[in-house]
């Protein structure tokens, strides 16, 4: 359930950077190789989800049925552990925004030479695994009644756990416009670091940081880790409960889980389409 | 007191590497200066000095009789335009240009009616609605020029506005930005790495070389009286050549191991001295009955047309010589290896002083 989103959210950067990128187009309908190595990636992405969501319709014997689902959507405690991993979800991408957005920002106006060091401590959830953070975290903070007793270690996790998507979402896009002239003449005109960033930057990063805010939501929506070893409620260790307890169900929620990735790739691709002057910042007609 | 005042100015990035040094100049109101060099010889670097994204090692900048070397870029009232446009792509043309003054506050109804007095000053009306990617470069940067004139700036600055732009329309534009800072009296700082574009539209000229003022002038005397031999090299085409001073007094000297005499001063200089001369090409020519000043014998080298102008090479014993003649369908021109004679008259051989080599 942890690595799901992962791999989905990992697949949503690797398609912003091919699009920027503009890779070439392929050589005509007679490339039969490459129609092979698509149905051959399609079979092994798809393959797993459809037998999952085929399990997941067996609840009734001889028969496909949705009760797994109506078994699911009828439990209070699946919209109460729902909504506690929304409410971290919405949190983490507040304080990831407020964190990360003027870092990232700054680094490109200011310091350059820091962007590698910044680049290598974004990295860390890919390199550090989520048990060890937060037993490292639980271990420095645990003498700190406020970091235990709210949520604040789990946000922090969060935030930690939501650095290479949105840092790395928000930093392509600053690396799209001309962030030091834009701000020049931002300046130029009167404006203070509070315009610039929230009237001129912001507003032309829309499309990045709603494309790390969409991964950020997939991720802790999806997080077992930190709820369970924190012993907060959330949607990760529900499922594991309701997986030992349960045949059908655990299967009728990981489709649910993913549908609402897909969700938001959907969303961002919608956003990113709909944006007026992205990706045409100094160009000319 | 002059309405812009750079005074003793230097900027540097390293103990030893220096932007600009001791950079002096004095700009009155409504004057256009172009600040005109190569890259890096610090052009740019001082105007964002003026602007204030850069902050000046030592020296001093006074706008209107204030001091505002060290007043942070958005409390200066200064207009830039800059190079690559610019303009904030999530916002309209109309949203550019009132961007200034919703900063400073003003009433919708005044930025309203002060878009609109921009947009027709730049003869863009109705393009308020259109987003910067729907222009085209031309029309970006008339946008910016709108966009940094609608708050009435005190100084108006242009860094290479046209560079990204096409010959023609650069031609255009500049005839425009000239026409509009005139129009409006805007005192104006224009920095370009161009010297046709700096000749044709400013009141005075800075060369710049190294970090340092190389000549301030009249685009006129730039040209034709360049006092070192950057300045000389770098606006126009030249022949530069060191000579000996053969007669001081005379004003004789000894090029190609033929006498040339000028109608510049050798005061200071003795015989055998040797001297660093300039002459450019349009003011060499084949002689006829009333030229006949400085003949020196020569061999035709080359010749390439060049559209209006024909620029003919030739030899004079070692040297090698450029001279440029208007184009004419009737024009007789010589054959490569024709053995002939140039002419130029006093006035055209110049003495510079030892400037760096451009």
């Amino acid at each position: 359930m942890i690595e799901r989103p992962t791999i989905a959210a990992k697949a949503v950067i690797d398609s912003i950077q091919d699009e920027r990128a503009k890779p070439q187009k392929p050589r005509g309908k007679g490339n039969i190789w490459a129609w092979i190595i698509f149905l051959i990636g399609m079979i092994y992405f798809f393959l797993p989800l459809i037998s999952v969501f085929e399990f997941s319709l067996r609840a009734k014997r001889g028969v496909y049925s949705f009760e797994a689902y109506r078994v699911a959507f009828q439990d209070t405690e699946f919209y109460r552990n729902f909504g506690m991993s929304l409410l971290w979800s919405l949190l983490t991408i507040a304080v990831s925004l407020l964190l990360i957005v003027p870092t990232a920002y700054w680094v490109h106006l200011r310091m350059r030479r820091w962007r590698p060091i910044v680049e290598f401590f974004t990295l860390m959830p890919f390199v550090v695994p989520a048990v060890v953070l937060v037993f490292g975290m639980s271990r420095l903070y645990a003498r700190i009644p406020f970091m235990v007793n709210y949520p604040v270690l789990l946000i922090a996790g969060y935030v930690v756990l939501s650095f290479p998507y949105i840092y790395r979402a928000v930093d392509a896009g600053l690396r799209a416009i001309d962030v030091s002239t834009l701000t020049e003449a931002a300046q130029s005109l009167g404006a203070g670091w509070g315009t610039i960033l929230f009237q001129v930057i912001f507003p032309n990063l829309r499309v990045a940081i709603l494309s790390g805010v969409f991964l950020t939501f997939a991720i802790v929506m999806g997080e077992f880790t930190f709820a369970s070893l924190l012993s907060f409620d959330a949607f990760g260790p529900y499922m594991e409960e309701i997986g030992a307890m349960r045949a059908y169900t655990p299967q009728a929620l990981s489709v649910v889980s993913f549908l609402i990735t897909w969700l938001c790739i959907g969303l961002i691709n919608r956003v990113a389409r709909g944006a007026p002057g992205q990706g045409q910042i100094a160009g000319t007609r | 007191m002059a309405f812009l005042e750079i005074n003793n100015i230097n900027k540097a990035f390293s103990k030893d590497t220096y932007a600009v040094q001791d950079f002096n100049l004095k700009v009155e109101t409504g004057e256009l200066v172009s600040f005109l060099g190569p890259s890096g010889c610090g052009k740019t670097t001082t105007l964002r000095m003026v602007a204030g994204f850069e902050t000046p090692t030592s020296g001093q900048i006074v706008i209107n009789g204030k001091e505002v070397t060290n007043v942070p870029p958005n409390q200066r009232n200064v207009g830039m335009v800059f190079q690559a446009y610019a303009l904030f792509p999530n916002m309209t043309v109309a949203g550019n240009i009132g961007f200034g003054m919703k900063i400073a506050k003003k009433p919708p109804e005044e930025i309203a009616t002060r878009v609109e007095e921009m947009l027709k000053l730049i003869h863009m009306e109705g393009f308020g609605d259109r987003y910067p990617y729907q222009l085209s470069g031309g029309q970006q940067q008339r946008v910016a020029l709108a966009r940094a004139l609608a708050l009435s700036p005190t100084i108006l600055l242009l860094d290479e506005p046209l560079s990204a732009l096409d010959a023609k329309i650069r031609v255009m534009l500049r005839g425009e930005i000239r026409s509009i800072q005139q129009q409006l009296g805007i005192t104006t700082i224009y920095v370009t790495h161009d010297q046709e574009e700096a000749l044709s539209i400013s009141d005075r000229v800075v060369v710049m070389y190294q970090g340092r003022m190389e000549q301030v002038g009249a685009p006129f005397e730039i040209y034709n009286f360049p006092t070192t031999e950057f300045v000389a090299q770098f606006v126009g085409t030249l022949n530069s050549y060191e000579a000996e001073v053969v007669d001081p007094a005379g004003q004789i000297l000894r090029l190609a191991g033929q006498n040339v005499q000028t109608a510049h001063g050798l005061e200071n200089k003795r015989s055998g001295d040797r001297v660093l001369i300039a002459i450019r090409p349009e003011r060499i020519s084949f002689p006829n009955e009333e030229k006949k000043e400085n003949l020196l014998e020569c061999t035709v080298e080359t010749i390439t047309f060049l559209g209006s102008i024909v620029r003919i090479r030739v030899l004079v014993n070692d040297l090698l010589v450029n001279m440029d003649t208007f184009n004419n369908p009737y024009l007789a021109l010589p054959k490569i290896g024709d053995k002939s004679q140039i002419t130029f008259s006093r006035e055209a051989v110049l003495v510079l002083d030892h400037g760096p080599k451009a």
